[in-house]
């Protein structure tokens, strides 16, 4: 009789929040066109997965054969390409303020002299370190073309000096480094930033659900309305005068014109584990949403890899928990203050910049010690551990599934608590309509 | 609700002229901790904690591994100029495998290998190398991995070309200076130490700005939507604009005069041009969020749809992601939003020091932007009054 009464908490609270979402387009537009839209068009932003064709210029002094070889080779590199050549540096710098540029290489007049006569023959790049990804692009790409023309300038010479050509190689450079990237091997910008930036938003507005699937009761001073419905449990159990007026109501609750006074009162005597499934019924919904658009994510990541179907249950597992535990949070911020506006602060201060200190851009361990603390407690750094671990480095299950265990541990910790508040915010109608 | 207030939705005018209009707005902005809080305090209390995770700027000792398989004289110096380097922090590890343990438990961000038999073939003047494995998962720090390492190999096998071309009986200063043909002089500008937060933090101001002022703003609205007090003369929207637009100006002027300073990042190197640029930013965003607002008109509705919106925006802007990558599609509807020419222009502006003449596309765009927004706002003005009122 208990588990009828339970299940028919969790099934009547589904049914409340299902037609609610039906009539309103703004909140049914959260569960399912915005997450939608907003994973489709993150993944469309990074679709040309790498970066190419910064645009560049070149003031060449010089005007050699070697330095048009050297204005060659920079545009040769797939990742720059040369705007214009420029005869002035004032030119050129106007040029960099207009972003019509982005870094101009200098070869000074002395550059195939210096060649000729086994000097040094320094090139000078200047780069807008304003922009630092196109910075960091930049100095890479003609870093490279720097120790072509390099190589290519030592090994003739070394030629010229009587070096067998085969030997040249290895006179120029006795120890070579044989640089690999383990994982991401073509820095690929869509599995690098589309798919751990997808489900920071994901965080961020399930936490808005979370925050107002329960909210806008409070703040229209329907919770109690919401509880009496959930809750089927017989009125004559309960004793006092209110659970009458309850059993009347809940048969008509779907008149939404009707806010006389009676419905502000609050039931006397609630359940915890009425609530705990009145909730989960209330975000079954959105629940259920965000577990296909977490699919759909780790689909889009992984439909160009070869991922261990146990590690993508993992991470999906690792997304679900997250996704739960966001609604949970929002929940809990916004009956914590009794207030949706407030809980819609809190929740946007804490998950709105949760990216920033996840440690994927800027690197966990480069993070001030003071500030890794709040890393740590996100929910958010956790997962996407787990999601780079698993789907980028393809590291054994064993070293992620703790962070699963303790997703999921906070998720359940979290809804006893929204639930223990939610009891708590029924005590306190004086407290509802809060704005 | 609705029946109720629709009675009186044209009963309660308010105050029509400019001035009346300004001041009603400061005084409900004052009157209401919901507003104030995401006007005024939300950005100010943003403008020391999104900074908090960049204050150590660059990226420094990442912990690497090596794995010496050699382990003669040449392999020690290696690991020896390896563990000198300043973006390093060097571990040994027995192999390769638990190398690896240590990457997938972010303990390591790559390691170094020297095979086996490193010496002798240097000595023998055979091709010899070392593998650098750097994580690519993430990019900043396999960079340092890359660049540490490469550094440090560089200069032992400099080193040792060095001493060869004098055993072959080369003048030593003419044989050191031959160490790199076509050297790189790199000179980073604006941003000169390359630091992350001085990168990213004041675009991401420009988006801080943005977002609480319209939510603010459409919260406002939304509230006096619900107060049936939302309806007003043109000049009285003019008004509200005006008021709401130089509080953020206010606050605008915290980020660009003290917030940036406090945090060591380069400001201020065109201060006029920066103010002109935000006494039009602005009422820009301003008039957006009072669109916004009557579109929404719900005073939480703002907080609920606009939340998530500051990531996406931002990667339209063309400042983390560089805007023709971007689809062709969205290379266009990314002007929609004020800050695709507001982060550039205000970039270029105080951190860079252009004229404003070198911005003067940013300056238009805003501008066109404002307008688009007004004329929306007029649209829905004439609009709103007749509709049903609040569902």
């Amino acid at each position: 009789m208990h588990l009828t009464k339970l299940s028919e908490a969790f099934l009547r609270s589904a049914a409340y929040e299902r037609r609610f979402l039906a009539k309103n387009h703004w909140d049914f537009s959260m569960v399912v066109w915005i997450p939608l839209a907003t994973v489709l068009l993150i993944w469309w932003i990074f679709s040309q997965t790498q970066i190419t064709d910064l645009p560049i210029g070149v003031i060449d002094q010089d005007n050699s054969a070697v330095a048009n070889t050297a204005v060659r080779y920079l545009e040769a590199s797939p990742t720059l390409t040369v705007r214009q050549l420029y005869y002035s540096q004032a030119d050129a710098e106007a040029a960099i303020l207009q972003r019509d540029i982005y870094a101009v290489v200098i070869i000074p007049e002395d550059f195939s002299r210096n060649i000729l006569s086994s000097q040094p023959a320094p090139l000078t790049l200047q780069v807008n370190a304003q922009y630092g990804t196109h910075s960091g692009i930049i100095q890479a790409g003609v870093q490279a073309v720097a120790s072509t023309l390099s190589a290519g300038v030592e090994i003739k010479r070394l030629v010229k000096q009587g070096v067998a050509p085969s030997q040249a190689m290895t006179a120029y450079a006795p120890i070579s480094v044989q640089r690999i990237s383990l994982f991401n091997a073509a820095t690929n910008y869509q599995q690098f930033l589309a798919s751990t930036v997808i489900p920071a938003l994901l965080h961020i507005l399930a936490m808005v659900i979370g925050a107002t699937t329960i909210g806008r009761e409070l703040r229209d001073k329907n919770i109690g309305r919401w509880y009496r419905f959930i809750d089927t449990e017989k009125p004559n159990l309960t004793l006092s005068k209110t659970s009458k007026t309850t059993s009347s109501l809940s048969t008509k609750q779907d008149s939404s014109n009707n806010k006389t006074s009676s419905n502000a009162k609050m039931p006397n005597s609630v359940s915890l584990s009425v609530l705990v499934f009145g909730l989960l019924g209330k975000y079954f919904w959105p629940i259920l949403a965000y577990s296909l658009w977490s699919a759909l994510i780790l689909w889009l990541a992984t439909s160009n890899q070869n991922i261990n179907i146990m590690s993508l249950m993992a991470v999906y597992a690792g997304f679900l928990c997250l996704m739960v535990l966001s609604f949970w949070l929002g929940a809990i911020f916004t009956l914590n203050s009794f207030s949706l506006r407030m809980g819609l602060s809190t929740t946007g201060f804490i998950s709105a910049p949760s990216y920033a200190f996840a440690g994927v851009t800027f690197p966990y361990i480069a993070i001030s010690d003071s500030a890794q603390y709040w890393s740590n407690a996100l929910p958010l750094t956790h997962y996407l551990k787990l999601h780079i671990a698993q789907l980028q480095m393809q590291a054994p299950i064993a070293i992620s599934l703790p962070i699963v265990y303790g997703l999921m541990l906070a998720a359940i910790i979290a809804l006893v608590l929204a639930a223990l508040l939610t009891k708590r915010a029924l005590a306190h109608p004086e407290r509802w309509g809060a704005r | 609700m609705s029946a109720h207030s629709k009675t009186n939705s044209t009963d309660t005018p308010a105050s029509h002229s400019f001035w009346n209009s300004f001041i009603q707005t400061f005084k409900d902005v004052f009157g209401d901790k919901g507003v104030l809080l995401m006007l005024i305090i939300a950005p100010i209390i943003y403008g020391f904690f999104y900074p908090w995770p960049y204050s150590s700027e660059v990226v420094n000792h990442v912990p690497v591994g090596i794995i010496d398989h050699d382990n003669s004289n040449l392999s020690r110096t290696l690991v020896r100029y390896a563990s000198a380097s300043p973006y390093l922090n060097t571990e040994r590890f027995i192999n390769e495998q638990a190398a690896k343990e240590a990457i997938w438990s972010d303990k390591i961000a790559g390691y170094m290998v020297i095979p086996a038999g490193l010496e002798e073939q240097v000595q023998s003047g055979e091709q010899a190398h070392v593998s650098v494995l750097g994580n690519g998962g993430y990019f900043i720090l396999n960079k340092n991995v890359q660049l540490g390492f490469s550094q440090a190999v560089g200069t032992v096998s400099a080193g040792i070309k060095v001493k060869k071309s004098i055993a072959k009986g080369a003048y030593a200063p003419t044989a050191a200076q031959n160490t790199q043909a076509v050297p790189l002089r790199i000179m980073p500008l604006y941003n000169q130490t390359e630091g992350y937060g001085a990168y990213v933090v004041p675009a991401v101001s420009v988006i801080i700005l943005q977002q609480t002022l319209l939510m603010a703003t459409a919260m406002l609205i939304g509230t006096w939507y619900e107060q049936r007090r939302h309806s007003t003369s043109v000049r009285g929207w003019l008004g509200r604009i005006g008021a709401l637009s130089s509080l953020s100006f206010i606050v605008g002027c915290f980020y660009y005069g003290w917030a940036f300073e406090l945090h060591h990042y380069p400001r201020g190197q065109n201060m006029l041009g920066t103010l002109l640029f935000l006494a039009l930013f602005c009422p820009t965003v301003a008039t957006l969020g009072c669109v916004l607002g009557l579109w929404f008109r719900q005073r939480e509705r703002s907080m609920q749809i606009l939340i998530f919106i500051s990531l996406p925006i931002f990667f339209l802007s063309g400042y983390p992601w560089p805007a023709d990558q971007l689809p062709q599609v969205l290379q266009v509807i990314r002007w929609l939003v004020p800050t695709t020419p507001a982060i550039n222009t205000s970039v270029q502006l105080n951190q860079m020091g252009a004229s404003v003449s070198q911005v003067a596309i940013g300056f238009y765009a805003l501008a066109g932007l404002w307008l688009l927004y007004f004329v929306l706002l007029l649209f829905l003005r004439k609009r709103i009054p007749q509709r049903k009122a609040y569902l």
